[in-house]
């Protein structure tokens, strides 16, 4: 969907000053880089300075010990230690997608199980379930249809939330970023790319089975009546969405929450159930996630 | 037949009470029973026949047995996460993560719920950096530690944060000695009552 030449890494470094973003919120470890920013984790700390002597500022650096319990939501666990971060259990273990870091748990009874750190400032979609959307309806088992997928960073995340039994059809128009995607897919077998335009549902018919939710990231002006098109061909009677809406890419003149009132309109207009609306805040600026289902059944009374 | 018991629980040679076919061999017929007090060392004798396990007739018992052989686990909305048996090193693990909002004045963090019981569900694990942040994000092998606890008493901010808290505590709580009944000045002058604090 995006123009190739700008990909994820556009808005890198927004973050550079701000540190603890999210530190009243309990997730104070979201430094390591705005969106797409510093793979080489915390580039933007030296100028800081001024905490020298300290030995766990960082947190989670590797080799520390975590405790990783269940999230509310199915698939996603919590590693907490001096800092929490969000978690997804690795489908492929022993491998990071995207220079995350990773969490290597060992059982009782020998078996191993890995877990990859979900970083909010690079995924929208953890941005949400940390600014406490009440159900994402990606859950173990269901299918998934990720409009928007880039380089696939958060798309291995709903590979691990949905597991060996769901699926994930990945839709990307960027070929730079959709090798990216296709590399990722190799190696995970619920992930089918896509490397079409999400406008055009009707070339990618054959490849994408009904689904359960779809996800879609997709930053365009038409994102709502993109959104409508696929929900028409893929979408389960009842089933839900995920939609992130960036205010800028819509509308950059009108203020943000004119521009979410307006889209939340136009999907109500296409048989969507909009059910609840979170800002992405202290990780993106000016966007929302809306959440709801898709010609939901008439109550029975 | 019943009274050639094996020495431990099994043997092969089916055990059954031998039917009255005989005539007149109504003493024989009550043989049976003692041989199964002999031939268990290591079960009840009534739950096992011939030395083997027999699930029992009733559903109820089944059921109650079936329940206790299932693994404890999160279910498949989390992958089965299993509950870990708890020992005293992980117990103390879960405790400082509950108390770890006064472990830091600069750290701050959302408020876990009211219940104070720890979590069940929960697995222990070592964070593994990728290659990128092998000179930044890293600890040294001489930095890392078993548990969680040994970690916290061993930073070095902590520690120091820990002690200045504990000597602040220490000096408002002991007791004045001899300065409370000096001499100083115009507030010797105050209330009986109000010296006495």
């Amino acid at each position: 969907m995006r123009p190739p030449a700008r990909g994820r890494g556009g808005r890198g470094g927004r973050f550079d000053g701000g540190g603890r973003g999210g530190g009243g919120r309990g997730f104070g470890g979201g430094r390591g880089g705005g969106r797409g920013g510093d793979r080489g984790g915390r580039g933007g700390r030296t100028p800081r300075g001024g905490r020298g002597g300290r030995g766990g500022r960082g947190g989670m650096k590797g080799g520390s010990k975590v405790v990783v319990e269940p999230h509310k939501h199915a698939g996603v666990f919590i590693a907490k230690a001096k800092e929490d971060a969000l978690c997804t259990k690795n489908m492929v273990p022993g491998e990071s997608v995207y220079g995350e870091k990773r969490v290597s748990v060992q059982n009782e009874d020998g078996t191993k199980v890995e877990y990859r750190v979900w970083n909010p400032f690079r995924s929208k979609l953890a941005a949400a379930v940390l600014g406490g959307v009440d159900n994402i309806w990606i859950a173990p088992g269901t299918r998934v249809l990720y409009l928007g997928a880039a380089s696939g960073t958060t798309v291995s995340h709903v590979s691990d939330i949905v597991g060996p039994n769901g699926l994930v059809y990945a839709v990307e128009f960027s070929h730079r970023s959709g090798r990216d995607l296709v590399n990722m897919a190799k190696k995970r077998t619920n992930v089918i790319p896509i490397i079409e335009d999400a406008r055009h549902p009707a070339r990618y018919r054959m490849l994408v089975g009904m689904v359960d939710v779809i996800f879609s990231d997709v930053a365009q002006p038409d994102q709502a009546r993109i959104l409508a098109l696929n929900a028409s061909y893929f979408l389960k009677n009842g089933g839900h969405f995920v939609i992130s809406i960036k205010a800028n890419c819509i509308d950059s003149t009108m203020p943000a929450e004119h521009v979410f009132a307006a889209e939340v309109e136009k999907l109500k207009a296409d048989q969507f159930k909009p059910a609840e609306q979170v800002t992405l805040e202290p990780f993106e600026r000016d966007h929302a996630c809306v959440v709801g289902g898709y010609r939901m059944p008439k109550k029975q009374k | 037949m019943s009274e050639t018991a094996a020495p431990i629980g099994l043997s092969w040679a089916p055990k059954l009470p031998s039917f009255a076919t005989t005539s007149g061999g109504g003493r024989n017929d009550t043989v049976p029973a003692p041989s199964r007090v002999q031939g268990s060392l290591w079960k009840p004798a009534s739950d096992l026949v011939d030395g083997l396990f027999v699930p029992p007739r009733d559903p109820r018992k089944l059921n109650k047995m079936a329940r206790k052989d299932v693994k404890d686990t999160t279910g498949k909305g989390w992958f089965d996460m299993p509950a870990p048996t708890i020992t005293p090193e992980l117990k103390k693990d879960l405790q400082i993560l509950q108390l770890r909002h006064v472990m830091d004045p600069k750290r701050h963090f959302k408020r876990a719920g009211k219940s104070k019981a720890l979590p069940m569900y929960f697995q222990v694990g070592t964070v593994v950096e990728p290659a990128s942040e092998f000179f930044t994000g890293r600890l040294t092998k001489r930095e890392r530690k078993t548990t969680l606890v040994d970690e916290v008493l061993s930073d070095q901010y902590l520690k120091s944060y820990r002690m200045r808290k504990v000597r602040e505590i220490q000096e408002s709580r002991t007791p004045g000695g001899n300065q409370k009944w000096k001499n100083k000045g115009k507030k010797t002058f105050k209330r009986a009552k109000d010296r006495r604090k």
